[in-house]
């Protein structure tokens, strides 16, 4: 999937400063070199897109993806004549001396590469290419120049730097942060005022706006919670594992649905969901979260309700998007391993490892044998996430059942035994329809049919209980010596993946990705080669996922702690330190405060992976309260903020946005849901009728509860957390794109949930007596502030212009005054200082 | 944002000077003004194409019935298909559906487009298309987003990326019923491009055509107005108050745009300022003589009203300045009674078709208005039952407009119609030539992600030159 000619440059661009250019003699090794740093990459990036035997039409005839092509060359001639610059037209094509031979067309390339292919054609034109076209060959990544990439070297303790501004800082974090604002002779702006402050804290930590009191104890005239407090008040809330989890479900690419092109429901994926809330909210260790996730269901526990939860985590695996009616099994079953290695390294290690699947990795230090080494684990993992066959979905599988001791939520409403009766009358009735007759067609379609009746009643047990299931993964079983193997596992309809592999072991590598080439040699299972001493130790017993998860979550990797500490510095400060979140990598950014990444890496490992506890030292930095203004000469000097010169403003995530409107006209649902709509809806594909309920429920107005616990079906985003930028949870997003388009506009001044929350908040209002106190309610409601005196006089001109205009429109007086305050209230949740955090 | 558009850090010289030729290049298409993120990009180059109409057939028509004429086909009725094996091999099934030369350029065009035949000098036919998989969903996806392994951004997304619009009244990606089937939303997301290039979707409902939160039934627009103006106060306090702010100057002003197109989509939408004689011309029906029953149904209950109504809209927007608008007829997956259905499909979108040609023609918009139509494959030569499967390896689509040339049939398939053989046009090559023929180059149209610089035709499409005029 990579961009070829892209790509290529990217490489050399690293490349180049670490190349030794080979002397252009006969020397053959030399010679062989230089064509692969100098000549083969603008062959590749430039040449190959008309000219090589992996086209269509081959332009010209001329083929430059072989030795032989290029000698023999096209319908004019020899391309290259070694040894012959004069004869060879290549060069000539380049160097557009001719008119009607000027290649690449349209650009005529520096005069450092020709000169590079005169030279190369002067030595003798060294070309290693053997026989037919080779475009996919394997740019070679020198592994030593990879090993010195600072990502993949393990965090140094750095010194804590002096600075000139002795009295700033109030940690280390400052110390860093400041010494780097000097060098470049840059001054942090001013402390934020507490009231702004109190309402980033409260909004960063638990996603929901400071309540009027708070502000009062917090940044009255007598404060009553000091900033420590508050800090532990919000980290103690229960809300605060509803605002963090929503960041892992965005790398988690979290949906209850495939996706894809059929789109059937995850019934069980709000499990997953609570276990992410819950984590957060217990600061489950985030080296043991990983563990969790990737092998929870081989991490031994006689506690029955911690097998489930380890159950429930390793939902991870299985809830990404899936093609359900792939036709060959093989062929899915290497689309949901690679899906399985797409998440894995990029939420844990931050650098992207499919690419690997079909050639060695063009950036990163990662070869084909790599992924195929993940892949073998993975193959060795059965992936359970339910769902039915039906019509144009044959790739179903069965749910993890969980401990029958463990405590756990229903998710939906008991089966009635009225119900029961009614849904087996149903398939009855379809049976006889079948044999009644009906051709092939109408046969397949009953067959559906009474698969999602089955599915439905498969989901409870005998006496209408819901069965407690998960999505999640197990490992396959081991195959068995000679003579047991034919009875390990019948090959049942509905159950498992058919033509993949059937027991643990190792992968081959699959020639380009193609399911259908594989190679003979199989690649022992393990991990990274760039990123290990050595080798996992992985017995035949085990697919490998937890020695994998122990390599992830270790002190030893370079990567862990560094991307997920770089991942909470985003969500608090704006901007990674890497700035390129999804990218440790060669082709990524390297960070703005290297040392200050590993002091806050090393710290995390050493305070036992605890998120509250890192999350704690950052927000009681000076950094994380300066104030938001601007001021020309930084932002001229530095228009990025990269060396934090300021808090960066920004819009509330569309969770955020949502849900203060709720908390601030008082009808928020506090109280978390059980289950989601989803699970209600059961298996079958999203757009069926009996089924619309979930879909309904996504847009649904009058739900109340926290955006976290809104149905997330793939390819319909709830409006309201759509057009502000929610993640698509089709794609692992580690970052949001913070978009301004007029759609949200129309949401804001139009749509009914809006309205609704505007009528609840002057409801509140009206309330209030003295009524000359509503307007200053509203504003510290919505603001966490009273408004400025700029802004009252605007209310109150507006308050009267609004009641001339209902007046004008006839409006009765009763109803005048709640239009007036309503349509207040809702211009108040389109200012920007609603919708910003500052 | 920031993050995607990074520069990469260069190193060296000579090749770091072609890197970064070719960032710098990058960072020119993705520096735009962040407050007009729809205003009018220059293309890479000139074209004749300003804006795109697809006619989009969901399910994969016949091309053997409609647009490739194969009388061998004819000729070998009922023979095993060449390469069927087995106890019941498939057996081949000619047209039962007339073919006729038309037009002075004499292309062949079936009975069951009588009125798109009428046009057939304004039509570039492409009868050698190919696409990789003979699945829907894949298919669809790939002819929308160019591949279906992964969520990517829409053709029309990628036009309005690079392009812009002329009209920033109005969304530049418009898309009129979508299927929610065969990757739904999917297939006008922006993906990872910002997501203002989003297609935006109209749906015909009860017969008529709806955007989301567009109206407001209880305040008057003076009302929101006077609502809206104190809304922009503070936002303007806002702003002053962080001594100046892009952000919130972007959102100002996204506000009066979004307050614009209430006033000026709800019209668009109102196909009831056309001319009795314009409607007719698009084989919309006058409604609600006797009831207003079937008036909006879906094309495939037949009447040309529903189909119609949706490509009459598709040249008011595109007339107000729409970059990319998108038509879907659902229903062309004909397995079965194929004689039947497949006539009622096409009979359904012929003469909407034409009228949209004629009228476009008759307001010299044809001339830079690209109308492409096709689905995402075709169908299988061989019967399945009394109808035809799907067939990816060989099928048709056209084009008419914009910078296309006319009356000319480029690519054959072979004489059963089952391969492409000759000017072949995968799907990559149809985006490239798409992209092509509106001024951009498909290699340098790349928006970086996930670590690299992604293009609608990933690694591969070559521009179809022969067809351009």
């Amino acid at each position: 999937m990579c961009n070829h000619s892209q790509s290529v440059l990217v490489v050399l661009t690293w490349l180049t400063p670490c190349l030794s250019i080979a002397a252009a003699d006969d020397n053959n090794a030399d010679g062989l070199a230089f064509f692969e740093k100098r000549i083969r990459p603008v062959l590749v990036s430039e040449c190959y897109s008309c000219h090589s035997t992996e086209q269509n039409e081959i332009e010209g005839g001329l083929a430059l993806d072989s030795r032989a092509g290029m000698r023999r060359g096209g319908d004019r001639g020899a391309a290259v004549v070694p040894g012959n610059v004069r004869q060879s037209l290549l060069v000539q094509a380049m160097r557009h001396a001719d008119d009607d031979l000027q290649m690449p067309p349209d650009k005529k390339l520096p005069a450092e590469v020709i000169e590079d292919f005169e030279k190369w054609i002067a030595m003798g034109a060294p070309d290693p290419r053997d026989g037919a076209a080779v475009v996919e060959d394997a740019y070679r990544v020198d592994p030593e120049a990879a090993r010195n990439h600072w990502a993949f070297q393990l965090p140094q303790q750095p010194a804590v730097p002096d600075v000139e501004r002795a009295d700033w800082p109030q940690s280390d974090v400052d110390r860093f942060v400041l010494a780097a604002l000097e060098s470049q002779t840059l001054r942090p702006v001013g402390d934020a005022d507490p009231r702004t402050l109190l309402r980033r804290l409260t909004f960063d930590l638990i996603g929901l706006p400071p309540s009027g009191e708070q502000v009062e104890a917090f940044a009255g005239d007598r404060p009553t919670e000091t900033l420590a407090e508050a800090i532990d008040r919000l980290l103690n809330s229960p809300h605060f594992g509803e605002k963090w989890a929503r960041h892992w479900l965005d790398v988690a690419r979290y949906a209850e649905s495939t996706g894809k092109t059929v789109n059937f429901y995850y019934p069980q994926a709000w499990r997953y969901r609570d276990y992410v809330i819950a984590a957060f909210n217990a600061d489950k260790p985030y080296d043991e979260f990983i563990r969790e996730q990737l092998a929870g269901d081989l991490m031994h526990t006689d506690d029955p309700n911690l097998a489930a939860e380890r159950l429930i985590a390793t939902g991870f695996l299985a809830l990404g998007p899936k093609t359900l009616n792939e036709r060959s099994g093989l062929k899915y079953e290497l689309d949901v391993v690679d899906e399985q290695i797409d998440v894995t390294s990029q939420a844990f290690l931050g650098i992207t490892v499919a690419c690997a699947r079909c050639h060695d990795h063009k950036f990163d230090p990662i070869p084909q044998t790599d992924y195929y080494a993940l892949a073998g684990i993975f193959r060795s993992t059965e992936t359970h996430y339910g769902t039915v066959r039906y019509i144009n979905a044959q790739r179903a599988t069965r749910l993890i059942r969980l401990p029958a001791e463990a405590h756990l939520a229903a998710g939906t409403a008991r089966l009635g035994e009225r119900e029961r009766e009614q849904i087996e009358r149903q398939i009855d009735r379809v049976r006889q329809s079948i044999r009644a007759g009906g051709d092939g067609l109408q046969r397949f379609f009953a067959m559906g049919r009474i698969a999602l009746l089955q599915a439905r009643l498969d989901a409870y047990t005998d006496d209408g209980e819901p069965k407690r299931l998960a999505m999640g993964v197990t490992d396959k079983p081991q195959q068995a010596g000679f003579g047991r193997r034919f009875n390990v596992r019948p090959r049942r309809f509905g159950d498992y993946t058919f033509d993949g592999m059937r027991f643990i072991g190792d992968s081959p590598v699959f020639v380009r990705g193609e399911h259908d080439q594989p190679s003979s040699q199989l690649v022992p299972r393990g991990t990274l080669e760039i990123l290990t001493a050595e080798p996992l130790q992985i017995s035949d017993t085990s697919s490998g996922r937890l020695e994998l998860a122990n390599w992830i979550a270790s002190r030893r990797n370079p990567l862990t702690a560094r991307v997920m500490v770089n991942r909470i510095w985003l969500q608090l400060f704006g901007s990674g330190l890497v700035r390129t979140t999804d990218d440790f990598g060669l082709a990524g950014r390297p960070p703005t405060h290297p040392e200050l990444l590993d002091h806050l890496a090393l710290r995390f490992m050493n305070d036992g992976w605890s998120i509250k506890r890192l999350v704690r030292y950052l927000v009681t930095s000076r950094t994380y309260r300066l104030a938001t203004t601007s001021r020309s000469d930084a932002l001229e000097a530095d228009p990025t903020n990269e060396y934090l010169w300021r808090m960066q403003p920004r819009r509330l995530d569309a969770e955020c946005l949502r849900d203060a409107m709720l908390a601030v006209s008082a009808t928020l649902e506090t109280t978390p849901p059980v289950g989601s709509a989803v699970a209600g809806a059961g298996e079958g594909p999203v757009s069926s009728f009996s089924r619309r309920s979930a879909l309904r429920a996504v847009n649904d107005p009058q739900n109340a509860h926290r955006s976290i616990y809104l149905p997330v079906i793939r390819d319909n985003l709830p409006e309201a957390l759509g057009l502000f930028d929610a993640a698509d949870p089709s794609l692992i997003a580690t970052s949001r794109e913070q978009t301004t388009v007029p759609s949200q506009g129309l949401f804001l001044l139009n749509n009914g949930f809006v309205m609704r929350a505007a009528d609840a908040l002057a409801n509140e209002l009206l309330a209030i007596q003295p009524s000359t106190d509503r307007i200053n309610a509203a504003f510290v409601r919505c603001y966490s502030r009273p408004p400025t005196s700029r802004e009252r006089s605007a209310a109150e001109v507006f308050l009267q212009a609004y009641d001339r205009q209902q007046a004008a429109e006839n409006a009765s007086a009763a109803r005048r005054q709640r239009e007036v305050w309503s349509a207040f209230c809702q211009a108040l949740f389109a200012s920007a200082d609603f919708q910003y955090r500052k | 944002m920031l993050t995607r558009r990074s520069l990469l850090q260069l190193g060296g010289s000579g090749f770091g000077y072609l890197a970064f030729a070719a960032l710098a290049h990058q960072q020119a298409a993705q520096a735009r003004d962040p407050k007009r993120p729809l205003a009018p990009q220059a293309s890479h180059f000139p074209a004749k194409a300003k804006r795109v109409i697809f006619l989009c057939m969901e399910g994969g028509p016949s091309h053997v019935d409609t647009l490739d004429y194969k009388p061998a086909l004819a000729a070998n009725d009922g023979e095993p298909a060449p390469g069927a094996r087995g106890f019941r091999p498939a057996r081949l099934m000619g047209s039962h559906f007339a073919f006729e030369r038309r037009g002075a350029s004499g292309l062949w065009i079936s009975e069951l487009f009588p009125e798109l035949a009428r046009h057939a000098d304004k039509l570039c036919l492409l009868n050698g298309m190919h696409t990789d998989r003979p699945n829907h969903a894949q298919a669809y996806l790939q002819m929308h987003c160019g591949i279906f392994q992964f969520p990517r951004p829409s053709l029309g997304a990628w036009l309005l990326y690079g392009l812009g619009t002329d009209n920033e009244n109005l969304p530049g990606f418009i898309t009129i019923n979508p299927p929610s089937r065969n990757g739904g939303a999917a297939n006008y997301a922006a993906s990872f491009l910002p997501a203002v290039y989003q297609g935006t979707r109209i749906q015909q409902r009860s017969g008529s055509e709806t955007v989301s939160n567009l109206t407001n039934r209880r305040r008057s627009r003076d009302a929101q107005r006077v609502q809206l103006d104190f809304a922009q106060e503070l936002n303007r306090a806002s702003a002053a108050a962080l001594g100046g702010s892009p952000e919130i100057e972007g959102l100002i002003s996204s506000y009066e745009l979004a307050f614009r197109m209430q006033g000026e989509m709800p019209s668009l939408l109102d196909l009831g300022n056309e001319t009795a004689a314009t409607r007719r011309l698009y084989g919309i029906e006058e409604q609600e003589r006797g009831g207003n029953r079937f008036s909006g149904g879906f094309g495939s209950s037949g009447g040309t009203t529903s189909f119609g109504r949706q490509c009459l809209l598709a040249r008011r927007l595109v007339e107000a300045g729409v970059r990319f608008v998108e038509v879907t007829s659902a229903g062309w997956d004909h397995h079965r009674n194929l004689d039947e259905s497949l006539r009622t499909s096409c009979s359904a979108v012929d003469r909407p078709i034409a009228g949209l040609l004629t009228d476009l023609h008759q307001r010299d918009m044809l001339k830079d208005t690209l109308v492409l139509w096709g689905g995402e494959f075709g169908r299988s030569p061989y019967a399945q039952g009394d109808g035809r499967d799907h067939n990816a390896k060989g099928f048709s689509m056209w084009m008419a407009g914009g910078g296309v040339k006319a009356g000319v049939t480029h690519g054959k398939t072979d004489d059963f119609g089952y391969k492409a053989i000759e000017g072949r046009v995968h799907m990559h090559d149809w985006h490239a030539t798409i992209l092509h023929l509106l001024g951009l180059d498909h290699e340098q149209l790349t928006y970086r992600y996930a670590g690299r610089e992604m293009r609608l035709t990933d690694v591969k499409g070559n521009v179809i030159k022969a067809i351009i005029a």
